[in-house]
């Protein structure tokens, strides 16, 4: 397998890796305890700290910021050392990293089942916690700019222009949309209230999903896909274009979220034409990727590594066609607060992020323990199981959501709702609810064998006949 | 777009850890996909705000104008049941059994399973803030009490399952 790199902190990789591995089980397993309450009631056990209310943003934090963010971390520090080819400005900014976001991670677990929140959805953690976020990622963009000025090649590759909008845009969102003033230690005010407060939360929500959950995992794709494949990338030209139309586009498409609200009318329109807009340079992504993998299609068929990203690209392809016609008015109107949206953002969570991050995992192992993976077979088995409970999950959430949406629309002829009591609107889906169980308990399940083979991978004991033999 | 090579490397390999690029073209289709969007975009805007000049608030005025029309048609057709002494004279006498299974069904929800209320009043006490007697029982449930949030059921249910119903509550909630 690969040799030891002469001079790249691999450490700070395998650390961000190992922990992805972790605190995505945390917050896989949260979730499906959360599907199991929604199906079965009893499952809140009673308890305040284990109330549904609580431990959804646990779950949606955890995913979001300890699996997702972690695993771009380890991609990125992986990438750039090489794409730059020089290490990492400074080791110490990087310790500062990673220690610092793992005890915001510890932090968050705790006070979210505790009640502790803003109560701002994907900005819940308290004014304390958000003042570390603002310190650690600026910690991390000083070193990540350093490496920049310090690099030992003229061309930038793409790679680091999704990463940089990452950096840059991420650390706006979050200091204006966290700004408060502290009454005590655990609680603050908003400095905006009313409708901005709304509309800065959904600037904030949507771009958190646009340049953490997408431009830095198209980034990770530009870099992780052509060198697993081992092809070049299809097209530079669309490369340029789709990047500056996607952080261009994106930044304007939040109102979407506030459609048929207290929005001013002309607010909502810009929200939902920049968001069909948006189609285009989304799909462009798809398209390099998948062009990519002209002449090494015969591969898929026994690199597991090729499966995750093929499935990955073409649930962001499927996710990024749906979210523009839900922020049509007319759209929306029918989807909007039902289980479509969960449909709609699992695509986006289990199928482009999950998928794409655990293909790249699968490919660094390898290079980080500099040993070959324990069972190729075992991620194969991963792969599978992920793909079916994605489809499972999604499939039920989609079905529940459009029942749920005409259920409550639904009127007799005489002008009444059709279904009065509300209950029966939450009755009737509870079989789907139980789908999505099984679905997201799959996927788990998925997770644990990733889990099991980097272990075996990482302790294997024959690593030095293995690197004389490569 | 003809006279590009296909498949023409860029030549950023040795910067790019290896990575080569293809200097291809935007596919023809994508790029029509972009400018359509664009086109679609401004064209909807200049309708919906400067040639139709729709907003939610006209949206809202709309539907519930057409509401009223239909609703006005389904008055005309079958007149709400009052109960009581405004049906007539002894067209429906209600039947407490049956109208358990309704209040199961419909009421139980509001008003709870032993009648003690919960979002709606109790009606085992002896307040009986609309009148307790089976006329004045009737009308509630027939006409409702919108803004408190009982809905007319008399429109849902039919004159005949209102008189269950209000027997039941009549007799069990122990009425004037």
């Amino acid at each position: 397998m690969s040799q030891p790199p002469p001079n790249y902190d691999d450490q700070i990789v395998r650390r961000f890796v190992s922990v992805t591995v972790i605190w995505g089980f945390v917050g896989m397993l949260v979730g499906v305890i959360l599907a199991l309450q929604l199906a079965w009631w009893p499952a809140n056990l009673g308890l305040p700290y284990t109330s549904f209310g609580r431990l959804r943003p646990l779950h949606t934090n955890a995913v979001i910021f300890a699996f997702t963010a972690n695993a771009l971390f380890a991609g990125i520090y992986y990438s750039m050392q090489r794409l730059l080819k020089v290490r990492m400005w400074s080791d110490k900014l990087s310790a500062v990293h990673f220690w610092g976001w793992q005890a915001i991670i510890v932090a968050a677990a705790i006070t979210l089942p505790l009640g502790l929140t803003q109560g701002k959805e994907y900005a819940e953690l308290i004014w304390p916690i958000d003042l570390a976020i603002a310190v650690v990622w600026v910690a991390f963009a000083i070193n990540f700019f350093g490496t920049i000025a310090i690099r030992k090649v003229a061309h930038l590759y793409v790679a680091i222009w999704f990463y940089m909008s990452m950096v840059i845009t991420i650390a706006v969102l979050h200091i204006v949309n966290s700004l408060a003033m502290p009454a005590t230690l655990t609680r603050s005010y908003p400095v905006f209230s009313g409708l901005t407060d709304a509309l800065v939360q959904w600037w904030y929500g949507h771009n958190a999903v646009g340049f953490l959950l997408t431009t830095p995992i198209l980034g990770l794709m530009y870099y992780f896909l052509p060198r697993a494949a081992e092809r070049p990338v299809y097209s530079y030209r669309l490369s340029i274009i789709h990047f500056w139309a996607l952080v261009f586009l994106y930044l304007w498409a939040g109102p979407h979220h506030l459609l048929y609200s207290a929005l001013p009318d002309w607010a909502q329109t810009l929200g939902m034409v920049f968001s069909i807009v948006l189609l285009a340079p989304s799909w462009g992504g798809m398209l390099n990727g998948l062009l990519t993998l002209r002449g090494a299609w015969d591969r898929l068929r026994t690199d597991p590594v090729l499966k995750f990203f093929v499935v990955g690209i073409t649930f962001y392809g499927m996710s990024t066609f749906e979210g523009p016609m839900m922020s049509i008015r007319s759209v929306n109107s029918l989807s909007h607060y039902t289980d479509w949206t969960i449909a709609h953002v699992h695509q986006g969570a289990l199928g482009w992020v999950g998928m794409t991050m655990f293909g790249m995992i699968y490919w660094l192992a390898p290079r980080i323990w500099y040993r070959p993976l324990h069972s190729v077979s075992l991620a194969t088995t991963h792969f599978w199981l992920a793909t079916v409970g994605i489809v499972l999950y999604v499939v039920a959430m989609w079905t529940a959501g459009v029942t749920q949406g005409l259920m409550w629309r639904g009127l007799t002829p005489d002008g009444l709702l059709q279904y009065p009591n509300f209950l029966d609107t939450v009755t009737g889906l509870i079989p789907f609810y139980w789908i999505r169980v099984i679905g997201g308990a799959m996927y788990l399940v998925g997770l644990c064998l990733l889990a099991y083979n980097l272990w075996r991978t990482a302790t294997a004991p024959a690593a030095s006949s293995q690197l004389e033999a490569a | 777009m003809s006279a590009r090579e296909q498949d023409k490397v860029m030549g950023h390999a040795a910067d790019n850890d290896g990575i080569e690029e293809y200097d291809n073209a935007l596919p023809a289709w994508w790029l029509w996909l972009l400018y359509g969007t664009i086109v679609f975009a401004v064209g909807y805007t200049v309708d919906y705000h400067f040639i139709s000049k729709r907003s939610q608030a006209g949206e809202y005025d709309a539907e519930v104008a057409a509401a009223e029309e239909a609703m006005a048609a389904v008055r005309a057709a079958a007149p709400v049941p009052t109960g009581g002494a405004a049906n007539p004279a002894g067209a429906i006498v209600g039947d407490p059994e049956a109208g358990k299974a309704i209040y199961a069904s419909t009421c139980v929800g509001c008003h709870g399973p032993e009648l003690k209320g919960g979002v709606g009043p109790d009606l085992t006490d002896s307040t009986w803030i609309h009148g307790g007697t089976l006329e004045q029982i009737t009308h509630t449930v027939a006409s409702g009490v919108p803004e408190k949030g009982m809905l007319s059921w008399g429109p849902v249910l039919g004159a005949e399952k209102v008189a269950h119903v209000a027997a039941f509550v009549h007799s069990a909630g122990g009425g004037q």
